[in-house]
């Protein structure tokens, strides 16, 4: 996945800059102009999908013209914000408590299952410690890294993943490391510093890390349930409808849905992912 | 003219000459500024890109990121706070708002005196967040989103002690349009650090022997400074205002 040159961010920045303050004046105008088709709509998810949002925003507008105003930050934050005053037209959260607790508010109008992620094992090129699977973190002499502290439900996933392997408390015994951010983590394991982590398959497809790390997988028996799933659903504020049904469908079509595992998803188009729908209740109910 | 010295250029010219290149540099590095003190979560901006999730800012796409911000201690050597007047992007916009100032404060007082030392302090303060408190997160970050979304969610998101640093850093702001230059002069940490590194500096505008003290120089600083003193840019907007002639640019021995 490639990121955007400078100058073009840079271009896109003062356009957006520019855009947007010349819409302020006109805001009482669009909100009366409510009968016209909308050429663009507002798309909000939880910020570890943005490598998945990014590619798949600029498919759809090539596809349809219509300009995606997207925003992706920790689902948590956001999600206060939409319980509060905040609107969006479309938005992307993960656990499934908050797509409910939207919905249950009124500010939802449906959700459907987006992805899931996945929890597996990284170390060092090369698997220097001989890892091979998650139970070694407890094995003597191994080194481990963790983020305890990293913003949720990263650090306490990790921690329940080590529970249900049995190995939490001869890993935690073998951490030499204890970051706060799993980004610093990936580094610490791509620098040697320990042999073994465990992070979210996302992190090892960011172009920083990509090919960097070894990836061994962790069985679905010891992830805890609710960081795994997000869901994509309609907002009440949605100008059209019709429009942000097109948008949520594209997303969750084949067509949109590899962008999601090209990022280290799986989709919930996939079959796996089907079997984790309804392995862990994912319906709008 | 002595060999060492670079013949100035009329002070008016010069003048046009480095807002010109102020509103390319503005144009060049003013979306980092925006990033800097809108949407980094950390109390050091600038320092912390390579492990930032705000992956719209052009700081975690420039994988050249040391080589950039060495470039700026690095210009010292060759030119003092030169960054400063003529580079910094909000150095022009506190430049600009400092014409509308009704206190330029452009005299030797006790303010002019002791108020600079604010920019240690606020060096030191920078280098202690970063050093020794590890540059901690001080709110959620927006890691890409539209222009108006991310500056609410920034703040509404944000830890009191991210928004005590960014209020500050607006209040003077603000209060640089009722006394001149006072963020760059009084309080700017990279300031800071730039003016501990020029006295290395290789080349400066400089008063020779000639200088008689009649302080017209200080008059038309924006700075409040004369030559080679505290706080002075190399902005060179002073080379035309010598009475004697006593104001040079070049290697000073």
């Amino acid at each position: 996945m490639k990121e955007e040159a400078p100058c073009s961010e840079r271009r896109r920045f003062l356009r957006q800059a520019v855009v947007s303050a010349a819409a302020v004046p006109l805001l009482p105008l669009s909100a009366r102009a409510g009968t016209d088709k909308e050429t663009s709509l507002q798309v909000w998810s939880c910020g570890g999908l943005a490598e998945a949002f990014i590619p798949a925003n600029t498919e759809y507008e090539r596809q349809t013209g219509i300009a995606i105003a997207y925003t992706g930050a920790f689902a948590a934050a956001l999600g206060k914000s939409l319980l509060g005053s905040a609107q969006t037209e479309v938005f992307a959260p993960r656990v499934l408590d908050l797509a409910r607790k939207l919905k249950e508010a009124g500010k939802m109008l449906y959700f459907k299952p987006l992805c899931f992620t996945q929890y597996v094992v990284v170390t060092p090129k090369g698997n220097p410690a001989g890892i091979t699977s998650i139970t070694d973190l407890g094995r003597s002499g191994v080194r481990v890294v963790l983020a305890p502290q990293a913003s949720p439900p990263g650090g306490d996933a990790v921690k329940v993943i080590l529970k249900k392997a049995g190995v939490e408390e001869a890993a935690l015994k073998n951490t030499v490391i204890q970051g706060s951010c799993v980004q610093t983590i990936m580094d610490d394991v791509i620098d040697g510093k320990g042999d073994a982590s465990i992070v979210e398959m996302r992190l090892t497809r960011v172009e920083r890390f990509a090919g960097k790390v070894e990836v061994i997988s962790i069985p679905s028996e010891f992830l805890p349930p609710p960081p795994l799933p997000f869901t994509i659903g309609v907002m009440k504020y949605a100008k059209d409808r019709d429009l942000a049904d097109h948008y949520v469908d594209f997303i969750c079509s084949e067509a949109g849905q590899r962008f999601f595992e090209q990022a280290g998803f799986i989709p919930a188009v996939s079959e796996q992912g089907k079997l984790l729908v309804n392995k862990l209740g994912v319906h709008d109910a | 003219m002595p060999k060492n010295l670079i013949e100035p250029a009329k002070s008016s010219r010069l003048t046009v000459l480095r807002r010109i290149i102020q509103l390319g540099m503005l144009t060049l590095l003013g979306q980092w500024s925006y990033y800097g003190i809108f949407r980094c979560p950390f109390p050091v901006p600038y320092v912390s890109c390579t492990n930032c999730p705000v992956i719209a800012c052009p700081g975690a796409s420039a994988t050249f990121f040391w080589g950039t911000w060495l470039a700026i201690p690095l210009s010292v050597i060759v030119f003092g706070r030169a960054f400063c007047g003529w580079a910094c992007p909000g150095g022009l916009v506190v430049q600009l708002t400092g014409m509308l100032a009704p206190f330029k404060v452009r005299v030797k007082n006790m303010v002019n005196a002791v108020a600079p030392s604010g920019k240690y302090l606020g060096l030191m303060a920078g280098l202690y967040l970063w050093l020794v408190l590890e540059n901690p997160r001080w709110m959620v970050p927006i890691r890409v989103g539209e222009f108006w979304n991310s500056l609410t969610l920034s703040f509404e998101h944000a830890g009191t002690l991210w928004l005590v640093r960014t209020f500050l850093v607006f209040a003077f702001v603000v209060l640089g349009f009722g006394l001149a230059n006072v963020w760059c002069r009084y309080a700017c940490p990279t300031g800071g650090l730039l003016e501990v590194l020029k006295r290395f500096s290789w080349f400066r505008v400089y008063k020779t022997e000639a200088c008689n003290d009649c302080n017209k120089c200080l008059a038309v600083c924006e700075m409040g400074t004369r030559p080679a003193e505290v706080n002075c840019t190399n902005c060179g907007d002073c080379l035309k205002s010598c009475p004697v002639q006593a104001i040079a640019v070049g290697r000073k021995r």
